[in-house]
């Protein structure tokens, strides 16, 4: 291969490296918190933020088209989005495009307000997936680096086995372990503020991951609690409040408004959810109820899922015990022509107005689909998940910490590679250089690729990026000191170098292919920390190996045939 | 370059090493009481919190007494303590019931308390690590033993497998013995330390191998000794700068990460020291039985040497037929190294 080609490749993987390490550099360093902190969320809570940017953002636009001045001015930049709106607009409709894309002639491009007021939600919804999409290809950070909630659970089918009368199938298991991640899935949502991982892995275990959470009391609540399910009297004046609050950019944490002494005390904020035509949870607004439920969900007798004869949607038609009868039958008397709300796990399932006195404890909701209405009933008939789940293992760990673990990590690594980097430019010169160089690429190699496949940073795969350091300066080392034993032979330049090379090839193939076999072998069958620790290694002995036989020979020779050299700075001794 | 003469001091070198191994691993079943295991390994729980209000772990312990947790002062401001609570398996909801008491106890008695970090590990999983990763070690180290036979002879895979026993049995008595936290992390130590020493005995052993083909008129013995001097800088260099990046992180991390970088500093060292004082010696000791077997086939039947050193390497050759080997210098050897290698260019042209 030429010097030419060589170069070209070497460039080539520089090139790829810069494009695989663009999302994690963006994501880490151009990324405000704000963002990020959107881009972890869930998806009704970013439709949630696109809904209030759009409204805010289409004002503008109507305040600038009542002034003539500003339609004839070119479309200002900050909405320049709505150019491309536009342009596939006039070529649906084939009109010709207008010479100059004023706001009147952008705004022209479309229908009415609406289209571009969608135009405009789209927008910052598809801004915000855009950066969901780039997070996962990032060097993510590990729940030890970044705080939060891992926990695994494993179920424990015994309960089940004896409460049914039949022998339980694969199936069967199968079906109970889904209905139980439906149901914690519908308990985790409530966090609402990030968005969790909940996994069924190979072993029929169940993963969950939280990032930012760390708390363990939170895996009870989903956990322990049966599903809970009450009936609540919906404050208006309080509903009514904090909708104009969240119209004007308020937050709620922890079920309460952000600002303080908006909201009387003893109530709540909760998100009313239907579910949309593809299943899929829709926020539909703030409701506000007491923290205390008029009837709470212990009085259900049971749960039978149904489907109303008149509006075919799905019903759940309650049977509440004696005591819960009469206290229903009190609370509907005393609010009539109040809404009374169904909340399950958090969220407001319906909302209906009280029409007038409901006795005789049976009571039907609509605002679940089947399979809500299914899952509700097995909960509420077995009293807690249609599976029992014991906690296999539970990690937690405070961002705080998690912060101080990367501090000390980044510090770590950063004094041991200079001390590398500075004891070898020490010791062998001028040579010494080139195998800092070849260094600095491995590590960028490295972590390009790394974060390529979305890899999940810990702390003991830092440990392992660590002894690559050390480990990939050791084939220039050995390259270096036959390097060394030719020139003392009296070789000059490019022979020494020639058969430096050659004599070390093979044995640096042979102790780092050692390495790597136990590296590669534990990658893919050891498990967590040993897993990350592998992963790294192994993938840092591939890039040591390309940057010290390919990179650090073609810089010798460049130096050899480029620049006429004719001797070899390498050690002290040596000339 | 300086020769050095490793091969004489190899009896005080195992010995030393032996008596080492046998003073740790005794401290550590007898006396120590086994090692430390983490909850990677035995089911329990693992917190770490900020205690303002108490002085030392003592109170800590006490307030806790119930629970016969172990408690470990963490990081540098003295008030946060690492607790380690084990699941006796006697409690349902072993996780719930401790987390919870013992936020609550530690509440009452200290007031201002707050948990960093908690970890929960069951026994189903423990046991599990700790039977998958001996596996996945032996099996590993037994890809790496063909790997070495096929490239180099058995007696090299096998002396290089002895100084990785060497160094294992070593690194986890110096664990045990200094009752250092056995994790997760303790197994990615040993295993790094594995890959180490064999990187560094293969490096010689490639030395041995290429000098025994060329020097045909000295000792197996001294060929050693050539190899590792000619090998010692790169040795030494390659350990100083793994050593550099280890220490840094020695020094400058805390926690779980500050004991694996311990167990690396100490296996850094030992494996250095095994490819030098162990695996050759143990390659030398296998050649000079082969050698003898020789000898007495050959004093047996009487018969001719050239049908009996057939077997042997070229080195054992030379030791068994030249009595007094010409010496040499190692500028000498590598010339003839070199001689060789245009030997063989010109045959190809």
């Amino acid at each position: 291969m030429t010097k030419m080609m060589r170069t070209l490749l070497i460039l080539l993987m520089v090139g790829l490296g810069v494009v695989f390490l663009y999302p994690t550099i963006t994501w880490y360093f151009f990324t405000s918190q704000e963002m990020k902190a959107l881009a972890n969320g869930s998806l009704p809570e970013i439709r949630n933020w696109a809904e209030d940017e759009a409204s805010s953002t289409s004002e503008e636009i109507k305040r600038l088209s009542q002034d003539t001045e500003a339609v004839s001015a070119a479309l200002p930049t900050e909405f320049g989005f709505l150019k491309d709106a536009a342009k596939t607009n006039y070529r649906l409709t084939n009109e010709k495009m207008p010479r100059d894309w004023t706001l009147g002639a952008t705004l022209n491009g479309f229908r009415d307000f609406n289209e571009v007021n969608a135009a405009i939600e789209d927008y910052y919804r598809q801004s915000i997936l855009d950066l969901k999409d780039m997070k996962g290809k990032i060097l993510a950070l590990g729940l030890d680096l970044s705080g939060g909630l891992s926990v695994v659970l494993e179920p424990d089918f015994t309960a089940l086995e004896e409460a049914s009368t039949e022998v339980l199938s694969a199936e069967d298991r199968s079906a109970a372990l889904e209905a139980a991640l439906e149901v914690i899935n519908n308990r985790i949502d409530t966090f609402g503020v990030t968005e969790p991982q909940i996994r069924r892995q190979l072993d029929d275990s169940i993963l969950i991951d939280i990032p930012g959470e760390a708390d363990p009391e939170r895996v009870n609540s989903f956990l322990m609690g049966r599903g809970s399910l009450g009936f609540f009297i919906v404050d208006d004046t309080g509903t009514e409040t904090i909708r104009n609050y969240m119209a004007s950019g308020g937050k709620i944490v922890d079920r309460r408004p952000i600002e303080e002494g908006l909201l009387a005390e003893g109530l709540m904020v909760l998100g009313y959810y239907t579910k949309d035509s593809y299943g899929m949870d829709q926020f539909k607004g703030w409701i506000v109820v007491p923290e205390t439920p008029g009837l709470d969900g212990s009085h259900i007798r049971e749960a039978n899922p149904g489907t109303d004869s008149n509006t075919l949607q799905p019903i759940v038609t309650f049977r509440l015990d004696p005591e819960g009868a009469t206290i229903f039958q009190r609370l509907t008397s005393e609010n009539t022509q109040k809404y009374m709300a169904v909340v399950l796990d958090g969220k407001v399932k319906a909302n209906a107005l009280i029409t007038e006195t409901i006795p005789g404890g049976s009571v039907r909701v609509t605002g679940f689909n089947y399979q809500e209405a299914n899952d509700l009933a097995v909960v509420l008939r077995t009293g807690s998940l249609p599976v029992q789940l014991n906690i296999r293992t539970l990690q937690s760990v405070g961002a705080s910490l998690g912060e101080d673990t990367i501090q000390m990590g980044i510090r770590a690594i950063l004094i041991g590679i200079a001390l590398v980097f500075l004891f070898m430019a020490f010791w062998y010169k001028g040579a010494g250089l080139i195998a800092d160089i070849a260094l600095a690429l491995n590590l960028f190699l490295l972590t390009a690729l790394l974060s390529s496949f979305n890899f999940t940073l810990t702390m003991t795969s830092i440990a392992g990026l660590i002894l690559t350091v050390g480990m990939s300066v050791d084939a220039n080392v050995i390259i270096f000191e036959r390097i060394k034993e030719e020139l003392r032979l009296g070789k000059g330049r490019a022979a020494a170098v020639e058969t430096g090379f050659k004599k070390a090839f093979w044995t640096i193939m042979d102790a780092q292919i050692t390495t790597l076999i136990a590296a590669l072998f534990l990658s893919q069958l050891g498990k967590g920390p040993v897993q990350g620790f592998a992963v790294t290694l192994a993938w840092g002995i591939g890039c040591s190996l390309f940057t010290a036989l390919f990179v650090s020979r073609l810089m010798f020779d460049l130096g050899t045939d480029g620049l006429k050299r004719q001797k070899i700075s390498i050690a002290w001794g040596i000339k | 370059m300086k020769l050095f003469n490793v091969t004489r001091y190899r009896v005080p070198a195992l010995t030393t090493s032996a008596i080492l191994i046998v003073i740790f691993w005794a401290y550590t079943l007898f006396f120590a009481g086994g090692f430390n295991f983490g909850i990677d390994f035995q089911a329990g729980i693992n917190f770490t919190v900020e205690v303002p209000a108490a002085s030392d772990e003592q109170v800590v312990r006490d307030a806790l007494g119930e629970y016969n947790p172990q408690v470990q002062t963490a990081g540098d401001k003295g008030s946060q303590f690492i607790i380690r609570i084990a699941d006796d398996a006697e409690n349902d909801n072993f996780q719930q019931t401790v987390s919870k008491a013992v936020s609550d106890i530690l509440e009452a008695k200290f007031g201002n308390v707050s948990i960093l970090s908690e970890e929960y590990i069951g026994s189903s999983f423990a046991s599990n690590l700790a039977t998958q990763t001996i596996w996945l070690t032996l099996i590993a180290l037994g890809l790496i033993l063909f790997y070495i036979w096929i490239r180099f002879k058995l007696n090299y895979a096998v002396s290089a497998i002895t100084a990785v026993f060497h160094d294992v049995l070593l690194l986890l008595g110096f664990i045990g013995a200094f009752q250092l936290e056995f994790s997760t992390a303790t197994i990615a130590a040993v295993l790094t330390i594995i890959g180490y020493s064999l990187n560094d005995t293969i490096v010689i052993f490639d030395r041995i191998r290429e000098n025994s083909r060329i020097v045909k008129d000295k000792g197996f013995n001294e060929v050693i000794n050539l190899s590792v001097s000619q090998s010692m800088s790169r040795t030494l260099i390659t350990s100083l700068t793994t050593l550099l990046a280890v220490v840094a992180i020695l020094v400058f991390a805390s926690g779980t990460i500050k004991t694996f970088a311990l167990s690396l500093v100490v296996g850094i060292v030992v494996g250095t020291y095994s490819s030098i004082f162990v695996a050759s010696p143990v390659l030398l000791a296998w050649h000079n039985r082969e050698l003898k077997k020789v000898h007495n086939a050959l004093s047996h039947s009487g018969k001719s040497d050239s049908s009996g050193s057939g077997k042997t390497s070229s080195g054992s050759k030379s030791a068994a037929n030249v009595p007094e080997p010409v010496k040499q210098t190692a500028e000498e050897i590598a010339e003839a190294t070199e001689r060789k290698t245009k030997k063989k260019k010109k045959k190809k042209k």
